[in-house]
């Protein structure tokens, strides 16, 4: 699962810009599932198992992650830049970057902090006092290298550090798509539906037409969630704690969720001797928003894995939360096949 | 030399860190490439590399060409009962950018510990238009306390990590270009003078200074053994970005920044201005007020007061991971420099 969450990791794919996520992911699974394209870009795939199930079980994950676009080029060969999906101007200042379709290489810059005013300093930068800078002299020379409306991706290496911690862009939610594609390449007695979806950082766009589609009785969906177990936020602050297993949680700001599936995950997890938590806050969201009350309702659980740092070039996650997330989603699907 | 020979030699010295205080890994690197110029290169206690060329004789000015090899970065005080590292500043670094970087600590053992600053998501952000301030910022190492104690000592350096890029045209970035280009444009200036050492009517002490970030201390000392007559103090200096003023700022690719101000040579900025015109090289007038804020201010009044000017590279985004220079403003400044070390510097004009 390392490997292709690597592989995933390093490619690239904003909100409304996942082909290459898409092709990755088509070339892994098209000789093992039924899959489709549908009009928005999300990939639906069945994967025949040798029993058809009572019910219908939808396990999915989205393949955009957060970035920027390019909205204007200055006179000086700067570009300005807008955030696609919630990305603080403060993660991305002073970074390296990758523009557009040429690969173009850039940085995030803006005015020296000797050349601010005391009370300037003292306040984060917002977007639009950052460009980025590709080296281009004036505006003709940057336009034969990037257009406008073309993506800005985060470069960040994928590093393994600490104890077991992996530090990569993108894990948000990379880590969905392994874990799927990982219970796809594995043998699956039952019939199970997978999808792969576009746009979820603007919006949960995509989940919301290919639950549509699909329109399955129970759904999973495989996420990345904030963690914040550093210093300074303790207690409930720290929301979730990585080490400590898989989030599972009963509310976030897209989703109650379901009772009866929040219950079934703790105990499955405390029969298989898996770590298990809760979020201690009402923060975040995720497709499961949009799948839920898709058609007339679907019962939508979330497993997410804890991330330090997300929706940053650095998010960082540890392999063992990401194993137990793996056990766990295996130990509940099956229980999900024929549930009354 | 070539531009693609001056930006590997470039790269090779960025990658490697000097934090100041803790120069050793860069001065060692530098002191390489100037042992191609001379036998006569040391590294004194201090972490400054001093490279002599030339007899020094009565009646043949003694000239300093000094560029600074630390770099910015942090020292680690104290590990948290979680393993966290807290940090402070070593130079000042733009607290802005500190939010979930990744970061090397440089281990006393020669171990890099890779790790990332904490950044606390925005849903918990009290005030999330302030920067962060540093007390706020700790280093994710991924160890526990007692893991962490084994690999790192309190006193440790931490760079942001970056890997250095061309960008377009002739423009790269990387870390610490603030000094190593100008290291780089004293290498480059040596590379032109290199067959004419002997006819040179003066002798040089290349000085690449540690500990500029935190109060231009090895310029000092450096200054007061080399005992120059003459000091060029090569650093960078701000190249326009946007949201800048114009009148505070130089412009990229369009030359050396000569130093004009109270406490310069007035003499050495006229010779160096005329140099440039005489030599058709392109050149910009940076004006200060005062002092000047680089190895200048303290070179100049070393023992009983040295001639000084300042030459500088135009730099984008000062103290970032992420400095943008233009090659053309390294050949041009070593080739001005090169020029007067020729023809501009005679004793006692």
């Amino acid at each position: 699962m390392f490997d292709t969450l690597r592989d995933l990791c390093l490619l690239n794919g904003i909100s409304g810009d996942e082909d290459s996520i898409r092709e990755y992911i088509i070339s892994r699974i098209s000789d093992k599932c039924e899959c489709k394209i549908d009009n928005l870009g999300n990939i639906i795939a069945l994967k025949k198992g040798i029993k058809t199930p009572q019910n219908k079980v939808l396990l999915s994950a989205h393949m955009d992650e957060v970035g920027l676009i390019v909205k204007y080029i200055n006179d000086d060969g700067s570009l300005k830049v807008e955030s696609v999906g919630g990305v603080d101007p403060g993660v991305v200042f002073g970074r390296q970057v990758t523009v557009g379709k040429n690969n173009t290489d850039g940085v995030i810059g803006g005015v020296a902090i000797h050349n601010l005013s005391i009370d300037e300093r003292d306040k984060a930068v917002p977007f639009d006092k950052l460009t980025v800078d590709i080296g281009a002299k004036n505006r003709d020379e940057a336009e034969k290298a990037v257009s406008l409306g073309e993506s800005v991706y985060f470069k960040s290496d994928f590093t393994e550090f600490g104890d077991g911690f992996i530090k990569s862009k993108a894990i948000d939610d990379r880590f969905g798509c392994a874990l799927l594609l990982e219970l796809i390449e594995s043998e699956l007695e039952y019939d199970t539906y997978f999808t792969f979806v576009v746009q979820e950082e603007i919006g949960l766009r995509g989940a919301a037409a290919a639950a549509y589609t699909v329109n399955p009785d129970y759904a999973i969906v495989i996420e990345a969630t904030t963690a914040a177990d550093i210093p300074l936020s303790e207690g409930e602050k720290s929301v979730c704690k990585c080490k400590s297993g898989p989030v599972v949680s009963f509310m976030d700001k897209s989703t109650v969720y379901n009772k009866e599936l929040y219950n079934l995950a703790f105990e499955t997890a405390k029969e298989n001797n898996i770590p298990c938590q809760t979020k201690t806050m009402i923060a975040g969201g995720n497709d499961a928003g949009a799948i839920h009350i898709s058609r007339g309702g679907v019962k939508t659980l979330a497993v997410s894995v804890p991330c330090r740092y997300i929706h940053s070039p650095s998010c960082v996650a540890n392999k063992k939360d990401m194993i137990n997330s793996l056990e766990l989603v295996k130990s509940i699907l099956i229980k999900l096949y024929d549930r009354q | 030399m070539e531009k693609k020979e001056l930006i590997d030699i470039l790269f090779k010295l960025t990658q490697q860190n000097g934090v100041s205080g803790d120069e050793f890994c860069a001065s060692k690197t530098a002191a390489a490439e100037l042992e191609k110029y001379t036998s006569d290169v040391t590294v004194d206690d201090f972490g400054n590399v001093i490279a002599n060329i030339g007899k020094r004789e009565k009646g043949k000015p003694h000239i300093m060409l000094d560029a600074h090899i630390d770099e910015i970065g942090f020292i680690v005080t104290y590990i948290t009962d979680e393993g966290f590292l807290k940090i402070s500043n070593c130079g000042g670094t733009d607290r802005r950018l500190l939010l979930a970087q990744q970061v090397e600590v440089l281990c006393s053992d020669g171990q890099r510990i890779y790790g990332v600053t904490t950044s606390t998501p925005p849903h918990l952000e009290t005030d999330e238009k302030k920067a962060p301030k540093l007390d706020d910022v700790f280093i994710d190492i991924g160890l526990s306390k007692e893991e962490a104690e084994k690999m790192v000592s309190l006193g440790d350096r931490v760079i942001i990590s970056n890997e250095p890029c061309p960008l377009l045209d002739d423009r790269v970035t990387s870390k610490c270009l603030d000094d190593r280009a100008g290291v780089l444009t004293l290498i480059q200036t040596l590379e032109i003078l290199k067959n004419d050492f002997e006819s040179l009517n003066c002798s040089l002490s290349v000085v690449l200074s540690s500990q500029e970030e935190t109060g231009e201390r090895g310029a000092k000392t450096a200054a007061y053994k080399v005992n120059p007559d003459m000091a060029i103090a090569v650093d960078v200096s701000f190249a326009r970005v946007e949201g800048d003023k114009k009148y505070t700022c130089g412009e990229m690719g369009k030359g050396p920044m000569i130093g004009v101000s109270p406490s310069l040579s007035k003499d050495m900025s006229n010779r160096f201005i005329q140099i440039a015109k005489t030599e058709k090289i392109p050149y910009q007038i940076e004006v200060m007020g005062g002092t000047t804020g680089t190895n200048a201010d303290a070179i100049g009044v070393t023992r009983g007061g040295v001639k000084t000017v300042t030459v500088s590279i135009p730099l984008k985004y000062m103290h970032t991971p992420v400095e943008v220079i233009s090659i053309s403003d390294i050949e041009n400044s070593a080739r001005l420099i090169a020029e007067f070390l020729r023809k501009g510097a005679e004793a006692d004009v």
